[in-house]
């Protein structure tokens, strides 16, 4: 085989780590009496943490700790969610050494994100900025380098966003290739965001958060290659597709097929033996893929050293004026953003913002950020519930209304829970202790 | 067709699914003949059906005192108490209910002997008999609807004739439709009929002359809570004055309405005045189909807590009228009203909490709301008779 042939073609991997908090069969009657402890179903989210431990997290990383091994030329990315990582630390803590173990070899970036898988992004930059800090702090700790490339949460992605990663110091951020920014361009290429300017609100709130003390000059954008990704996370397992059943080797040569500089294979980490089941062959697909790529000629590299080996290539722009993720056929926001539930819940968790800073309480501050998590709102979709697709597939509740039930008691809870903290405040203002106020922080709505 | 109860004379779902069946193969190009008893349409005093005003083929009438909804013991209290004032000698049609269904059964085959039909189908257990023998004498196949089985009437607590009567019928037939997943796993489970053999076939719902533009219909001073349906074991309305006393406690502004009538009645008024609910709930009695619509207009929440409930039309008039629904997991209905909130019916904790959530929330309301068109446009008649046209040739197919 050729494995000269075109030496400059790669590969770049990325798996996203997510794990939500699901949320308690809230009452109404305990609401004011439930408190930051209660809101989420420890049972039901440890259960799930297991099951999908022992069937993906676990296999999964011990097969891609040989295959690192016996491929020292393969690379991999993950992002892990901060909140994936307060799971592991309750509930897995042999999953997060399996992970430390694939840092160890050198052959593994981690990317950065909102610590709680958050669409803060939209709402808050002030929260966006802390996430992002919180999370870049804790992946450092925990593998030792601090992340150089963003991913936002859902890759939702704008111009404004590319623009906040490139002044919080990040190399590259990823998006999805969608079709409609792309207008027939590959996304094997790597894009750059039109020249922006934030308000000065925005750089100072920004630069008060910095990741790294330089900002780059360009931000290289990383788009995902959605056919070839989702012919692995999504149709692997499809009788009815045509590719059925997918060999790796048939796999890397339509690798080999596509034009560009790379294609970027990003998907969720639990299409490992979660979304396809270990009886489908994925391990074994998987366990072939490096011997396979590097026969066909194919060599992988990191988001950073794919932003590195570009060089001093131009990148053409890349112009996402509006947001946009990786979600449904729309790859919009509509899967979060999409009905009355869903505006109404992201209305209310932002309109405590103040409140929560505020109050100072640690316990109410991270309890208010969990909530956050986008797959709250995604549990609210509607829009295809009626036909049960991957909505319901993915959702822990009964339907969207159930989610709402429970969400809103959780926010009434915690509505109540600031206004007799404040109360408390007061008081100790009033008394003899009186405190310097700190007045709150201006957060600027992004949109 | 061998029907029961027909609009405007009914006093339940079977009347409004039967019409909209009849509505829906006509649609389809079926020529329908429909034998109905005579009795269910004098019995309240509403004008006798004709042929013309049906627009089906041909209505033919067969007299009993047979009631839809009848358990043995009701129908033996309905006769006695009709005795009095129904100037039909209850001793010429049978005071037994066996006696009645024996002699619908064999009027009806004695009708429909020269009727040129491809296919029979009969409409739960009181004709099912019917059923069975006209498709005997005409040599074609049978098709068993189910709209109710005796399990659901009676909390699984059947009359062992009447359950005996069904299963014969259902044995016999060769295909039967069932009005819900729900009750086909019932047919399934307990009268041991091949899965199969049995199609599930979800009523469908007339298509509102317009389905309710969202108002507010919040009345700020008391939000309404409103059950329809009669007042029988299987509507499990006691659940619903359990749930009515927990929201009582958590806010007192909240007022109910019980419409529908049913021997339980009296029973339940006692019981609301034991719950101290006497000034929160009010007992409409029967109401009228106008009257139906302006409750679930005015409702803040409907709530469908049946025991059992095959199908639960009730709850698809409530969202044609904009009415959020909560409703029982034990129904039909669940499985395709999906913009509703589901909680067993016995747990009256998480109904009140439900009906609460719908109360405080307003996005919530508009969100179910907004969803109603799109239920209902898998939801017509003409769709779900399309789907008997398709069993139907199956089974004729079969036949041959």
């Amino acid at each position: 085989m050729s494995s000269k042939r075109n030496p400059s073609k790669a590969v770049c991997f990325y798996f996203q780590v997510h794990q939500p908090y699901r949320l308690n069969d809230l009452r109404i009657t305990d609401i004011g009496d439930i408190g930051p402890a209660g809101y989420f179903d420890a049972t039901k989210n440890h259960a799930i943490f297991r099951k999908v431990a022992e069937k993906c997290y676990l296999p999964a990383n011990a097969l891609m700790l040989t295959l690192l091994k016996d491929h020292p030329e393969f690379r991999i990315a993950y992002s892990l969610s901060g909140v994936f990582i307060d799971q592991c630390r309750e509930y897995g803590q042999d999953v997060l050494d399996s992970f430390k173990a694939l840092a160890a070899t050198g052959q593994v970036e981690f990317l950065a994100e909102t610590y709680y898988h958050s669409l803060s992004s939209l709402f808050s930059l002030g929260e966006f900025c802390e996430q992002v800090k919180r999370h870049a702090d804790t992946i450092e700790e925990l593998f030792g380098d601090r992340p150089m490339v963003f991913r936002n949460t859902e890759l939702v992605f704008s111009n404004e966003i590319a623009e906040i990663a490139r002044l919080l110091g990040f190399k590259g951020i990823l998006a999805e290739g969608a079709d409609h920014l792309l207008k027939g361009r590959e996304a094997t290429t790597l894009y750059r965001s039109p020249t922006f300017t934030l308000p000065a609100a925005s750089r100072r709130i920004i630069a008060r958060h910095k990741i790294h003390p330089r900002s780059t000059a360009t931000t290289k954008i990383l788009l995902k290659h959605y056919r070839l990704s989702d012919d692995i996370a999504f149709r692997f397992s499809n009788r009815t597709w045509p590719g059925y059943p997918l060999t790796s080797e048939t796999f890397v040569s339509w690798v080999r097929e596509n034009r560009g500089f790379t294609t970027n294979l990003f998907m969720d980490y639990e299409t490992f033996g979660e979304h396809q089941w270990a009886d489908t062959g994925i391990f074994q697909f998987l366990a072939a893929l490096p011997g396979e790529l590097k026969r066909q000629g194919i060599i992988t590299r990191t988001p950073s050293e794919t932003i590195a080996s570009s060089g001093r290539r131009s990148s053409p722009m890349l112009d996402a004026h509006l947001p946009y993720s990786w979600a449904d056929t729309e790859r919009d926001l509509s899967a979060w953003r999409g009905n009355p539930l869903q505006e109404a819940a992201l209305k209310n968790i932002y309109a405590l913002e103040t409140q929560v800073k505020a109050s100072g309480n640690p316990a109410l501050l991270d309890t208010w950020r969990r909530l956050q998590t986008s797959d709250h709102f995604y549990y609210l979709c509607t829009k295809y519930w009626n036909d049960g697709d991957v909505h319901r597939y993915f959702s822990p509740y009964e339907s969207p209304y159930e989610a709402y039930r429970r969400y809103s008691h959780a926010v009434e809870d915690l509505r109540l829970m600031l206004e007799r903290s404040s109360v408390e405040k007061l008081k100790m203002e009033n008394g003899k202790w009186k405190m310097k106020v700190r007045s709150s922080r201006p957060t600027t709505n992004l949109r | 067709m061998f029907g029961w109860e027909y609009p405007p004379v009914h006093c339940g779902g079977l009347g409004v699914a039967c019409q909209g069946i009849v509505r829906g193969l006509k649609h389809h190009g079926a020529a329908v003949t429909l034998v109905l008893p005579h009795d269910s349409a004098s019995e309240d005093g509403v004008s006798i059906l004709s042929t013309a005003s049906l627009g089906v083929e041909g209505l033919i009438a067969v007299q009993t005192r047979l009631h839809p909804y009848d358990s043995a013991e009701t129908f033996a209290a309905r006769i006695a108490d009709q005795q009095h004032a129904d100037p039909l000698s209850p001793e010429l049609y049978g005071r037994d209910l066996g006696e009645a269904v024996e002699r619908f059964t064999a009027s009806a085959v004695d009708l429909t002997k020269n009727v040129p039909a491809d296919i029979v189908h009969s409409h739960d257990w009181m004709t099912i008999g019917a059923g069975v023998r006209a498709a005997r004498a005409l040599g074609k196949p049978l098709v068993a609807h189910v709209h109710a089985t005796e399990l659901d009437r009676t909390e699984f607590h059947p009359n062992a004739w009447i359950f005996a009567q069904e299963l014969k019928g259902l044995q016999a037939a060769d295909h039967v439709l069932a009005v819900s997943g729900y009750t086909k796993n019932l047919l399934t489970r307990e009268y041991g009929i091949p899965e199969d053999k049995i199609t599930v076939l979800h009523n469908g719902a007339f298509a509102a002359p317009h389905i309710d533009h969202h108002v507010e219909r919040h009345d700020k001073r008391h939000p309404l809570v409103l059950f329809l349906g009669r007042l029988t074991v299987q509507k499990g309305v006691s659940y619903f004055l359990r749930a009515a006393r927990k929201i009582a406690d958590h806010r007192s502004d909240v007022r109910f309405v019980v419409a529908g009538e049913g021997y339980l009645l009296p029973q339940l008024i006692a019981q609301s005045c034991d719950m101290g609910l006497a000034d929160k709930i009010i007992f409409a009695g029967r109401v009228t189909n106008a009257e139906a619509r302006k409750l679930y207009q005015k409702a803040d929440c409907f709530v469908m807590p049946s025991v059992s409930e095959p199908f639960g039309l009730v709850a698809l008039e409530a969202i044609t009228h904009g009415a959020p629904v909560v409703m029982s997991r034990q129904s039909g209905a669940a499985e395709v009203i999906q913009n509703s909130l589901v909680v067993d019916f016995w747990d009256t904790d998480k109904m009140a909490d439900c009906i609460l959530t719908v109360l405080r929330e307003e996005p919530l309301r508009r969100a179910m709301h907004s969803q109603t068109p799109r239920v209902l446009k898998n939801l017509t008649w003409e769709r779900q008779a399309g789907k008997i046209m398709a069993a139907y040739r199956d089974v004729i197919r079969i036949n041959n």
